[in-house]
């Protein structure tokens, strides 16, 4: 009788696996395809692509669209490719991301273990900015960079981006250091560390797993951001995402589909490395932060 | 090593007070245990020895210096948290060592400083490991380390023993109580444990609501408590509180309980406070021990009064024997030797020490001497 039941249990079990297996194949054929289109087609020529089957592979595999997206295709007015672009994101997502974080991490930790009175309204205040539209903010935003001389600047775009990113990260460390015991805290008060002492000593090597939970969600939003790009940078401080825009866009004649798929890939390379370096902690970071706060 | 003074100390978390008032006083190498039930703001009392929590009112003394608004650093005192508050990041010698470090203390001095706790602790294989690799004891000790390296004016305790199992609880008990022995320094220690507080303490400070309901060394506290509830909380099994009446018989006051045949008269001292409740409810007070066989009883007090009782519940524990009784109303508890022949649903004589007897009013709860 009970072996008759585990047999059934067994089979039962083989076949919900055999279901939840085709389920993820399924949906992970889906969400692979694009890429599958987009790698493909990145690597065939032009030819290829326009003698139709965006779904076979190259016959004659090349490298030069991604060389040409890279250091030679049209973007807007001249012929410099996306290099220019891509280092002009690195140089603002890097230190945007830096700061942002920073400051989050700061404003968590006085938020949670040195509360004062009305922290409850300042934390309702930075929240606030998670959920203000980005359209909100565009002209003022414009008005201040202009006033403060930032105006087309990569620096502006880092100083747009880590006002914006700070209610994120504050929420994020909050939660965080919520759950730190604040005991601990006390006992480095009483053995006579300072304000940073105790940041840098007792917290900081605590904080892996929301630092890579929130340097992710800050990298993706800053580097894949569009519109802060398009509406505050001068030519020289575009970043990628504009810049992909101007490459699909300005091709003139035909359009080099192969080069477009290669420039596609190539800005959306960075957040892909961010996260399959990194994407383990993030799950767990994120659980992390959830269990108080 | 000082003496520490606290004088009128008042906190309020908003419109909440927490601590209503505080007077308390213990001399150098003093042993002072707070108790009370949870809530009553101990913890808050000791974060404002250590300078955690900033006072509303009063004052705090450590030597002769007060210490109000000074940080907790320099203070000169060491704390040992409830949940050790060990650094999880850091090993066992970083942990003691971190207050040193800060402090700029020398490498070969903090060394030294280390080498002579971890001898005295015995944690000294648990150097170089990491808090999460260390069982509840060890971390005990180690917080016990980290504190014992300041050499400071006072320690303070914040239930350091609450998470350990049984037996540890009393080895470490012991332990504690050999270090203040040899250290001397003043120790403030809080508890809910009442044998803890009974077998550390030089003086105990019963506290409930945020006020200090009695003050008094150990002997005082268990012996004249001056109230109900310091007397039903502080001992184990707790006193007996039986419904009585005060009566007079042939000139004498007496106190009157509802027996198993009718009603049973026991002494009571002769005061005015007793003779203004006569005729009155009153609270009678006996402590399990004081309430026994007549083979066990105390001979050395003149005071043994016999009387018949019904056994309910019997129930043997090894080094003594309970009986239930019933009286006043209540089940009371009698303790007796463990050999003492009895068996439940008897009738037989049990001896009262009227000298151990304490008298309260029921509708004050105050004490009535
Ligand atoms: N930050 C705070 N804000 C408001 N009320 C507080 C705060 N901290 C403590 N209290 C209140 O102060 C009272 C005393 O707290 P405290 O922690 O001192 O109790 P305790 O005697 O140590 O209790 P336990 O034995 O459970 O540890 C409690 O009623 C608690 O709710
Ligand atoms: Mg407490």
């Amino acid at each position: 009788m009970s072996a008759a039941g585990q047999d059934i249990a067994l089979k039962g079990s083989r076949i919900t696996r055999f279901v939840i297996y085709t389920v993820l194949i399924v949906f992970a054929i889906f969400y692979l395809l694009p890429l599958y289109v987009m790698l493909t087609n990145s690597l065939k020529p032009l030819e290829e692509i326009r003698g139709g089957g965006m779904l076979s592979l190259p016959k004659v595999w090349t490298l030069e669209p991604w060389r040409a997206a890279w250091s030679h295709a049209q973007i807007g007015v001249s012929p410099t490719g996306l290099k220019p672009f891509f280092i002009n994101s690195i140089m603002m997502v890097v230190p945007a991301v830096v700061l942002s974080t920073f400051m989050g991490a700061m404003n968590g930790y006085v938020l949670t273990k040195w509360s004062f009175r009305g922290s409850g309204v300042v934390f309702g205040l930075l929240l606030l900015a998670c959920f203000i539209p980005f359209q909100i903010v565009l002209i003022p935003m414009a008005r201040i960079l202009g006033l403060i001389g930032l105006a087309g600047t990569t620096w502006g775009l880092v100083l747009v981006h880590t006002i914006y990113g700070l209610g994120f990260t504050t929420l994020f460390f909050r939660n965080y250091y919520a759950a730190f015991p604040t005991e601990l805290v006390r006992a480095a008060q009483i053995d006579g560390a300072s304000f940073f002492q105790i940041f840098w000593r007792i917290l900081a090597p605590s904080s892996a797993p929301i630092v890579v939970v929130t340097v992710i969600w800050q990298f993706t939003n800053v580097w894949n951001d569009f519109l802060f790009g398009v509406s505050f940078a001068d030519f020289d401080s575009i970043p990628m995402t504009v810049a992909l825009n101007n490459l699909v866009n300005s091709s003139t004649g035909v359009k080099e589909y192969n080069v477009h798929f290669a420039g596609a890939i190539l800005a959306a390379l960075p957040t892909l490395v961010v996260y399959i370096v990194s994407g383990r902690y993030f799950v767990r970071g994120l659980m992390a932060g959830a269990v108080k706060g | 090593m000082a003496r520490l003074k606290i004088d009128n100390l008042r906190k309020s978390y908003g419109p909440v007070e927490v601590l209503k008032g505080i007077d308390l006083e213990i001399e150098d190498g003093g042993f002072l245990v707070l108790v009370g039930p949870s809530g009553c703001g101990k913890s808050t009392l000791l974060n404002c020895i250590a300078g955690l929590e900033d006072i509303s009112g009063g004052d705090i003394l450590i030597g002769e210096r007060s210490v109000t608004g000074l940080h907790p650093s320099k203070r000169d005192i060491a704390m040992v948290f409830q949940s050790y508050a060990l650094y999880p990041n850091m090993t066992v010698e970083k942990n003691i060592s971190f207050g040193m470090e800060i402090r700029g203390m020398p490498r070969a001095a903090r060394e030294a400083a280390i080498n002579e706790v971890a001898d005295m602790l015995q944690i000294r294989e648990l150097l170089k490991r990491k808090p999460s690799q260390l069982s509840g004891g060890q971390r005990q000790r180690v917080a016990m380390g980290r504190a014992l390296v300041r050499d400071p004016q006072v320690f303070l305790f914040d239930e350091p023993l609450s998470n350990l199992d049984a037996k540890l609880r009393v080895d470490m008990r012991t332990e504690i109580k050999r270090l203040h022995q040899r250290m001397g320094t003043t120790i403030v220690y809080v508890t809910h444990d009442q044998i803890e507080a009974l077998t550390l303490a030089t003086k105990i400070a019963v506290l409930k609501d945020g006020e200090l309901l009695q003050f008094g060394t150990p002997d005082q506290i268990y012996n004249d408590p001056v109230n109900m509830f310091v007397a039903d909380f502080m001992g184990s099994p707790s006193m007996n509180l039986l419904p009585a009446t005060v009566v007079e018989d042939g000139g004498a006051l007496m106190v009157s309980l509802a027996g198993h045949e009718g009603d049973m008269l026991l002494p009571a001292p002769e005061s005015a406070a007793m003779r203004a409740l006569l005729g009155r409810q009153v609270i009678f007070g006996i402590r399990p021990e004081a309430f026994t066989d007549p083979q066990g009883a105390d001979r050395t007090t003149g005071q043994i009064e016999k009387r018949t009782c019904f056994v309910d519940v019997v129930e043997p524990a090894g080094s003594d024997t309970f009986a239930v009784v019933n009286l006043g109303g209540k089940s009371a508890v009698a303790r007796l030797r463990a050999d003492a022949q009895i068996a439940p649903g008897a009738v037989t004589e049990l001896a009262f020490n009227m000298s151990k007897a304490v008298f309260f009013d029921p509708a004050s709860q105050a004490r009535v001497q």
